[in-house]
């Protein structure tokens, strides 16, 4: 599980439905949730996380995604399995997990030191623990 | 206004413990009382009944039912009580069942209407199914018109269609009677259908009290869908892992990372989690 700690920048609510912004590393980052609970508010420190299965890498990317959360990384190590590859992203002082498919891994001829975009949907952001 | 502050010492599998339990409970409530086995719960539901003593007060309505002089008889609290095992007269009819609490045709009438039971009326206990029983100690708990209904696991002993059937006519008797309604149950979908409030207690005390959504909703963080289960087995595939977690009666498999299965032990629970928008639901 890939873990981040973020502060709460802005909440904006309808009903029981919440889209929270956080700030971390200068990056902005958002999240789709439910009931929120209360100690969560503008400037609250949180741990998030993500399964590694659902971010994406988007490489020399030019266009539009609706991905709420496009986290500039560098890839610090990647184990190539059969059918799989392990990434490891380092953002910050975080370093992030991605799985994908070795056919992806090998069409963008990723490689260690690299620079690309960690894509994650708002609704795969959880928030772990509050700080 | 139902004012409960009652202290009793319990002996209990693991000794002695303290069961008091301060509660305020307002009229018309339907409350459900959860907690494991041996929290105090069927006591306390007795102690409101007067059939178990106990120090502190109750006050039903202004009424004074218990205090530090005084303890209102079994008879004259206005408490309708539904056990478990039915706890019938085997030797009356049905019918005579119900007007052995009151001489009230026309109201045992409707009570039998209601719950569908008015063909089965001169038949005796023994010649009826447990879904039947328990309709008909439900019907004599509300012959006297109580105040408090108290409801001890009344429909555990069901198979889970009759307890959907009963659960409505208990929710529909608890509106037409405007009793206020106190059960004792261990099972969520029941307490969230029928409770509009729900009390945990836990060593003789109360650890949780509010909405069922409130108390029952397990989260982890902010991930609403939630569940433990033991963690069976994980299984390196490729570069991933896949673990085997039991729920229940049922068994499910997650996908892990190298860095996620490092931390788990085959054998110990585990909390299994997602966010509301990632499960999928289809009808059976």
């Amino acid at each position: 599980m890939s873990s981040i700690i973020a502060t709460v920048h802005n909440i904006q609510t309808v009903q029981n439905l919440n889209i929270v912004s956080f700030t971390c590393n200068e990056s902005l980052l958002k999240m789709m949730s439910l009931d929120l609970e209360e100690q969560i508010q503008k400037g609250t420190k949180v741990l998030l996380t993500c399964k590694p299965t659902a971010i994406a890498i988007a490489k020399n990317f030019q266009g539009q995604l609706s991905y709420a959360n496009q986290l500039h990384v560098s890839i610090t190590n990647i184990n190539v399995g059969e059918l799989l590859s392990v990434l490891k992203l380092q953002f910050g002082e975080f370093v992030l997990e991605s799985v994908i498919t070795t056919d992806s891994q090998k069409r963008m001829q990723l490689q260690c030191g690299e620079e690309v975009i960690a894509l994650i949907k708002s609704s795969d952001l959880s928030i772990k623990e509050v700080l | 206004m139902i004012e409960i502050n009652v202290t009793k010492t319990l002996h209990g599998a693991e000794g002695v413990m303290p069961l008091h339990v301060k509660l305020n409970i307002q009229e018309g409530e339907f409350v459900a009382l959860s907690g494991q086995s041996g929290s105090g719960k069927t006591t306390l539901l007795r102690i409101l009944a007067g059939l178990e003593e106990a120090m502190g007060s109750i006050k039903v309505h202004k009424q004074v039912w218990l205090d530090a002089q005084y303890s209102l008889s079994v008879q004259k609290r206005e408490i309708g009580f539904v056990f478990q095992d039915y706890a019938l007269f085997e030797n009356m009819t049905v019918e005579e069942n119900l007007l052995f609490v009151t001489k009230d045709k026309p109201l045992a009438q409707h009570l039998l209407q209601i719950t569908e039971l008015d063909a089965l009326k001169k038949r005796t206990p023994n010649s009826l199914s447990g879904g039947q029983k328990q309709r008909v100690s439900i019907c004599r708990a509300l012959m006297k018109r109580p105040k408090i209904l108290l409801l001890d696991e009344p429909l555990s002993a069901l198979d889970p269609a009759m307890r959907t059937k009963l659960q409505n006519e208990l929710l529909s008797l608890h509106k037409e009677f405007g009793t206020t309604t106190i059960m004792v149950s261990h099972d969520p979908s029941e307490i969230y259908c029928l409770a509009s409030r729900v009390i945990i207690l836990q060593n003789g005390e109360v650890k949780n009290d509010g909405t069922p959504k409130e108390v029952l909703l397990k989260t982890q963080g902010s991930q609403k869908f939630s569940f433990e289960g033991e963690l069976l087995d994980i299984k390196k595939v490729d570069v991933i892992y896949v673990a085997i977690v039991a729920i229940g009666q049922q068994l499910v498999e997650i996908v892990v990372s190298s860095q996620e299965a490092k931390n788990l032990k085959i054998g110990e629970n585990v909390r299994l989690s997602t966010k509301a928008f990632a499960p999928a639901m289809t009808q059976i």
